[in-house]
């Protein structure tokens, strides 16, 4: 079926059947489906269609987008109900099928909190503010009618009445910043397109996430393909564009076959290609897939890799919005950039900019990870404590440790120690504290990270992702490694800080594309906010206990109760004491490997600098 | 992919005489002149090492760079575009860069002559806890690989990522388009590229070139595979000189 006309397209929407009054959304995040969610949603449409003879209900379970508590996966919810389970089993499918699908009520043991089985209270929802992930949960991410029935399309059904020209003003007047990184004003490059002379103009979006463990652009993706695709089409009418990729990494297959069907079905309906509606409108989008190095999500190097060449960047003095992808005037933005759009255009720019902070309007979404007790993906308003994230999103340390540092942007991003916790997460406030909003990673640590470990960590990522072009970048980040190295195995000098400086410092400044301008990041915020730490190392102490043999164990007779659970972990048997007694570590035999001091839940365990000649 | 085919009205391009700042002092441009050159032209010392006046530049080695309105650019690629430009080419922060660069590139290539005089110009020494514990002496610059393509071969290129990228022939094979014409060896600033020359004889990437005398001195001069690409002068230089001249001669007696 084709539209031809937005009326036609409108009756269409307004002719839908409601959908089914309850079913079950099983969550296809990419947590949930790697603890098995594909084959919690066959258990449950098997029981379902045992205990009602109708094979349509068996369709009322249903894979929706990622729910967000992705440890406690795999998840299922309930509409209209609103009653969220976790770490569901199949054994569960007949009890959820039978209780909660047949008869509405909640299966409390599988909840949170059985006295709020809805998840209103739940401290991991409350402060969050799901509008990008508004439809997880809500919609099947394949259906477009399920898009349709919750206000899908109903921003381009305004934008072709009241023209480009207001779609671009209201997103320039919207304030919205690029998601995918560096945060800059999506207004400003859409009106350089605009004015910019040359055809066809391309829109692209960036759907390359290389940032190692993050997942917000792919559970978008996975989760509401057809937002972006309406964001895309349009920022294409806006600014005059006739074509379109989504360049996605193909790691990323569920995104790209939901994508390719998404666009697919837009086409049929006539919502993409020639004579979009009848209007006169052409927008052509297709995906392409890349290979998946980090250094492609730069954006030089990302239109490198479509036009098929080597994806790398090139120093470039003409903006892409001016001459972009075949020298073409060009509007690339990230795809949770682009599924703000339709919010936009739909709501208005004054709706959006009381949302988040004064110049950092809307929200974003954030993958939590590391040593917090919840973690997964939260969208919070722009603005908010990092402290909300950790502490009440996250649920704060794991029991026994205590909060060090908190890493945000993605490998090139920088830490921030405790103090810094109630800086707001914005695009302003990070960079001035030494680190960035990058996509949106966040990862916590605890006590037991070590801070030069960590910096050695991200730059042996980055110093394997370079792509190799310019000096700086290829050789810098080798030799920085070299010294990280060094510093963590015992090999450290005096003087190996300041060195590190001075070459991150020399790096940023001369570095070709944004992956070698920030790569001293993860180098120059440890540096600056542990210090003592990186002096520790010149002298051969790691205090984490994480770089092996450069320190000693101790436990503190008065904090050990005498669990023992240090003991059987200790690959040295250089721990002994008897059952319910007080641990003590033979220092002649023990490797400092520290494993012990992961085991121990009391603080019973700890770190000392190894005496000369021990 | 590759482009789709739609007509293109090209952007319209501006033209004209601008003039601005380099170190204080007022130098005049026209619009699209890259920085390098007027810089240059006005007597200003930059350093470069992947930029030769020849070949499309590529601003991978990064010793360029000046500020511009306080942003770091690499000058061999940067085109002046608006009039009241203010260049630095000595700040704090480029002497912090360049020495950086000059470092590094002294630790990838401590033999270089040419690095060692930048080292020199610039007062740095080779820093030993930056040693390698295999220095290579290419410094990835690409210059062979420009010079290459600019003669028309295309024999070799860089490949692979970050610290793994090397210059080589296809698949890592002695590259089977090269026609031993030394042009990469000769550009290389390292002089890393080996190969032999003889009187009719020359060898590179392990490949071997008999040379083909010139038909009319007999002189050994060009490898078949030169003799065979488009428009290749087919008598040796200092023939083709003489018969220029010769050529000047004649025309200029006719005249008489
Ligand atoms: C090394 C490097 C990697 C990047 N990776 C990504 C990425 O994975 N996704 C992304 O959207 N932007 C990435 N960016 C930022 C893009 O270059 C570009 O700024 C962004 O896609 C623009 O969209 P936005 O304005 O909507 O953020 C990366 C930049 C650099 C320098
Ligand atoms: S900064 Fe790194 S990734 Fe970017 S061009 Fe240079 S070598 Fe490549
Ligand atoms: S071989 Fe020489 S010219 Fe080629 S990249 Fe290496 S240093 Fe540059
Ligand atoms: S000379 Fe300009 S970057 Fe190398």
């Amino acid at each position: 079926m084709r539209f031809s006309t937005p009326q036609d397209f409108n009756q269409y929407i307004s002719s839908l059947p409601p959908s089914a009054a309850r079913r079950l959304w099983v969550c296809g995040g990419p947590g949930c489906l790697a603890q098995g969610a594909e084959k919690l949603l066959l258990a449950l449409r098997n029981e379902a269609s045992k205990t009602n003879k109708d094979v349509s209900c068996q369709l009322l379970a249903v894979p929706t987008g990622c729910l967000g508590l992705c440890e406690r996966g795999p998840m299922v919810a309930c509409q209209p109900e609103g009653y969220v389970y976790e770490k569901v089993k199949i054994e569960d499918a007949q009890e959820i099928v039978v209780e909660t699908l047949i008869s509405g009520r909640p299966v409390s043991r599988l909840c949170q909190d059985p006295k709020d089985p809805t998840a209103s209270n739940h401290p991991f929802y409350l402060p969050q503010k799901r509008l990008i992930m508004r439809r997880f949960g809500r919609i099947n991410p394949d259906s477009f009618e399920d898009y349709l029935r919750t206000s899908g399309y109903e921003a381009l059904l305004s934008a072709l009445s009241i023209g480009p020209l207001e779609v671009f003003s209201r997103v320039e007047n919207s304030g919205l910043r690029g998601r995918g990184g560096g945060g800059f004003p999506a207004g400003r490059k859409w009106r350089a397109c605009k004015d910019a002379i040359g055809a066809p103009k391309y829109v692209l979006a960036n759907g390359d996430e290389g940032d190692p463990g993050a997942f917000m652009n792919r559970s978008l993706m996975e989760g509401d393909p057809f937002s972006i695709i309406e964001g895309m089409t349009l920022g294409a009418y806006a600014v005059g564009a006739s074509m379109g990729y989504i360049y996605v990494r193909h790691e990323y297959p569920l995104s790209v076959e939901r994508l390719k069907l998404a666009i697919k079905t837009a086409e049929n309906f006539g919502l993409l290609g020639d004579d979009i509606l009848g209007t006169g409108f052409n927008f052509n989008l297709s995906v392409i897939e890349g290979g998946g190095a980090f250094v492609c999500g730069e954006s030089t190097a990302l239109m490198a890799s479509i036009e098929g060449r080597e994806g790398q960047p090139r120093v470039k003095y003409v903006r892409s919005v001016e001459r972009g992808l075949w020298e073409k005037p060009t509007l690339l933005q990230n795809v949770e950039s682009w599924a703000n759009i339709p919010l936009i255009v739909q709501h208005g720019s004054e709706w959006f900019k009381q949302i988040g902070a004064p110049n950092n309007p809307g929200t974003k979404i954030f993958s939590l990870v590391g040593q917090v007790k919840r973690s997964g993906l939260a969208e919070m308003p722009l603005g908010s404590i990092i402290r909300t994230l950790v502490e009440d999103v996250g649920g704060g340390p794991q029991k026994g440790r205590t909060l060090k540092a908190v890493q945000t942007g993605g490998p090139s991003g920088g830490c921030l120690p405790t103090s810094a916790l109630d800086l707001p997460l914005d695009f302003d406030s990070l960079p001035e504290a030494g680190t960035i909003m990058g996509s949106g990673g966040l990862i916590v640590m605890d006590n037991l990270s070590c801070m030069v470990d960590v910096a050695r960590y991200f730059t042996l990522f980055l110093k394997n992702e370079s792509c190799g072009k310019c000096l700086p970048c290829r050789e810098g980040l080798e030799v920085a490694f070299n010294i990280l190295d060094d510093l963590c195995c015992g090999r450290g000098q005096t003087g190996h800080s300041d060195l590190l400086v001075n070459l991150a410092q020399g790096i940023q400044d001369s570095a070709l594309c944004g992956l070698g301008q920030s790569a001293a990041n993860p180098v120059l915020s440890t540096i600056r906010y542990f210090r003592e730490e990186y002096l520790e190392h010149e002298e051969g102490f790691c205090r984490a206990g994480r770089c092996q043999g450069l320190f000693l164990v101790k436990i503190d007779r008065d904090k050990c109760n005498g669990c023992g659970a240090c003991q059987p972990v200790c690959p040295a048997g250089a721990i002994t004491g008897r059952e319910r007694e007080p641990r003590t570590v033979k220092v002649e035999k023990c490797l400092g490997c520290g494993a012990c001091l992961t085991a121990c839940r009391f603080r019973a365990a700890s770190t000392e600098r190894k005496v000369a000649g021990v | 992919m590759s482009e789709p085919k739609i007509k293109t009205p090209l952007p319209e391009t501006i033209s004209g005489n601008i003039s601005g700042l380099i170190d204080g002092s007022q130098v005049s441009a026209n619009v699209g002149d890259i920085l390098l050159n007027v810089a240059r032209e006005h007597g200003f010392r930059i350093p470069t090492l992947c930029y030769h006046p020849g070949l499309t530049s590529d601003g991978n080695c990064r010793l360029c760079l000046v500020e511009v309105n306080d942003r770091l650019v690499s000058s061999c690629l940067y085109p002046l575009r608006t009039p009241g430009f203010e260049v630095k080419t000595n700040s704090p922060r480029l002497k912090r860069s360049r020495e950086l660069v000059i470092t590094l590139m002294l630790s990838r290539a401590p033999k270089s002559k040419v690095v060692l005089s930048l080292a020199e110009e610039f007062n740095l020494k080779p820093d030993p806890r930056l040693a390698r514990t295999k220095e290579d002496q290419c410094l990835r610059c690409g210059l062979c690989v420009r010079a290459c393509q600019a003669g028309g071969a295309e024999a070799i290129s860089l490949v692979g990522r970050g610290s793994e990228r090397k210059v080589c022939g296809p698949f890592f094979e002695p590259p089977i388009d090269c026609v031993g014409c030394l042009a990469c060896a000769k550009v290389c600033p390292t002089s890393v590229i080996d190969f032999i020359e003889q009187r009719d004889y020359r060898a590179i990437w392990e490949r071997h070139f008999p040379l083909v005398s010139c038909p009319i001195c007999s002189r050994p001069f060009a490898t078949q595979e030169e003799l065979a690409r488009p428009n290749a002068d087919q008598i040796c230089p200092s023939c083709r000189r003489r018969a220029m001249a010769q050529a000047l001669y004649d025309v200029d007696y006719l005249r008489r």
